[in-house]
């Protein structure tokens, strides 16, 4: 499905991956975990050809990335759908319009893909929300609404960075139920994860850390390192606590206008 | 698509005022240079088509002194047509353009007006010539040589056609100045939005068509703002040119000519509109 072949990426000349090479099955649950600036992100742009290798290969079932003419980028962008560790909801359009706004490039008609979004919203359990917008959700919610428009063009794999990151544990376990209640249905999930706590044994876990690859552990074999990224989890947290004050700020400064 | 070109223009209502205002004015100066243009070609054309030489005699000339003038004219074969106007024939002429004034037409009879010849020429060229033939009799007041009026009013024409091409080149570069940084600030503004609905698989040309509509719907606005008030402050003022140009028969015009200005005009400004937002769009979403 997904393979890295010795890929180097290096922004002038510091390495950010390292001759990194693994291959993802097609219709596997696969955890991408290492701490904050070790790479996760930037394997997630390299297969949707958001930045280009320096060295290696990545191909994606048939399609050679790094020769793809750029014309294929977005049949590729397409093929995978992506959580984004930010999200990358548009504040302006309500919770039906986000997910809608991928069916538009396809140049479906409005009402199909108003149906078509209904149809996922509802999957992922956000059927009383679809006019809402972003900034009146809860975080569990958004990472819904990021989800569902991931998966409105039935990709045949889920690319989540960090899809719990601004999530309490709670939340953070219902969206990897969604994931993998998605992954049941056929769907290959690749998820980068900082957060030790939601990761099963059962699951096979690729760790990064300093751009390169420390260890790869096939489902049910034992982790031989230690997956200690609390610290920087918490400040993090604390970040995030920041993030969602001036969200409400921004939310309450609407709704006075 | 049409529905995110209307959102982004009421995002942003004063800048699209600004855009459309811009195309207003320099479209409104195109429709007033085009009306000159073609109250210029008809007035030119008026004076090309009538008797090319126009003889004033004195009181003293008779009629049969005339007749004799008139047969030399004629000799030269250079003529096509000679009429006679007496000075009767000119108080008529006369009191036809005045008669919405009658303290003009009180003032005149028929004993001051001069009797005169109209002479038309086979060719242009024989102006000069049979001008010559008249210029030297003891029975001729003036001459007034056509052709001297026409060259005068090509002359003053293409000096105000120069002009009106200088005024529109200015407004038309102004104008595309305006729509590249004002549809450069919605593409920086809506730089987020943009980057995501790449990554999320849209085209180029999905990204790039509602900014390429928004500077149509500019042009197509602006232009008709613009050419809709000069046609009708055109129309306003009508009455007022036709009885300052009395006699020269350029009035009136006609309604479906300004209607084909507009389409040519729209059609044009649409297109600036668009090649103005392909700039902004090649500068800004590389």
């Amino acid at each position: 499905m997904i393979e890295f072949k010795d890929v180097t990426k290096k922004y002038a000349d510091d390495p950010v991956l390292d001759k990194v090479s693994f291959q993802i099955d097609k219709g596997s649950f696969v955890y991408l975990v290492g701490p904050t600036g070790s790479g996760k992100t930037t394997v997630f742009r390299l297969i949707i050809r958001d930045i280009m290798p320096t060295e290696g290969v990545i191909t994606l079932g048939d399609w050679d990335l790094l020769s793809l003419p750029r014309s294929r980028v977005p049949h590729l962008r397409r093929r995978v759908g992506v959580v984004f560790q930010d999200l990358k909801l548009l504040i302006d359009r309500t919770v039906v319009e986000n997910v809608m706004l991928p069916l538009e490039f396809s140049g479906m008609s409005e009402q199909e893909a108003r149906e078509k979004a209904e149809t996922v919203l509802s999957e992922v359990g956000l059927e009383g929300k679809l006019d809402k917008f972003p900034l009146q959700l809860s975080g569990g919610e958004r990472q819904r609404v990021a989800i569902a428009r991931a998966l409105v063009f039935e990709p045949e794999i889920i690319l989540a960075d960090e899809p719990t990151g601004n999530l309490d544990l709670e939340t953070s376990f219902q969206i990897l139920d969604l994931l993998q209640t998605i992954n049941k249905k056929g769907t290959t999930v690749f998820m980068a994860t900082h957060n030790d706590k939601l990761i099963s044994e059962a699951t096979r876990v690729i760790i990064l850390e300093s751009g390169k690859i420390i260890e790869d552990k096939k489902p049910g074999e034992k982790s031989e390192k230690k997956r200690d990224f609390q610290d920087k989890d918490q400040l993090e947290d604390k970040g995030d606590k920041r993030q969602e004050t001036g969200e409400k700020i921004k939310l309450e400064t609407l709704a006075k206008k | 698509m049409i529905s995110t070109v209307s959102k982004y223009v009421r995002r942003s209502p004063y800048q699209a005022l600004s855009a459309a205002l811009i195309m207003g004015l320099t479209f409104f100066a195109v429709t007033v240079f085009s009306i000159l243009t073609i109250l210029s070609i008809r007035f030119i054309s008026y004076f090309e088509t009538r008797p090319q030489l126009t003889v004033f005699f004195k009181d003293s000339a008779t009629r049969e002194e005339i007749r004799d003038l008139e047969k030399n004219l004629s000799d030269t074969q250079k003529t096509s047509s000679i009429k006679y106007v007496s000075k009767e024939e000119a108080l008529a002429i006369y009191r036809e353009q005045n008669k919405s004034d009658p303290i003009l037409l009180d003032l005149v009879t028929a004993d001051i007006l001069p009797a005169s010849i109209e002479v038309q020429a086979t060719q242009a060229e024989h102006l000069s010539e049979l001008a010559g033939v008249v210029r030297g009799s003891p029975l001729v007041e003036e001459v007034i040589f056509q052709k001297d009026i026409v060259d005068t009013l090509i002359s003053w024409t293409n000096a105000a056609r120069r002009l009106g091409i200088a005024v529109i080149a200015i407004l038309v570069t102004v104008s595309v100045l305006v729509i590249i940084t004002i549809i450069g600030i919605k593409i920086t503004v809506r730089r987020e939005e943009i980057e995501t609905m790449r990554l999320l698989g849209a085209t180029n040309w999905f990204i790039r068509a509602p900014f390429l509509l928004e500077g149509a719907f500019y042009g197509v606005v602006g232009s008709l703002i613009g050419g809709s008030l000069a046609i009708g402050l055109f129309y306003y003022f009508s009455p007022s040119f036709e009885s300052f140009l009395r006699g020269v028969a350029i009035f009136p015009v006609s309604p479906i000519m300004m209607l084909e200005l507009l389409a040519i005009e729209v059609i044009i400004a649409s297109l600036l509109g668009i090649f103005a937002s392909y700039l902004a769009v090649l500068r800004y979403l590389k």
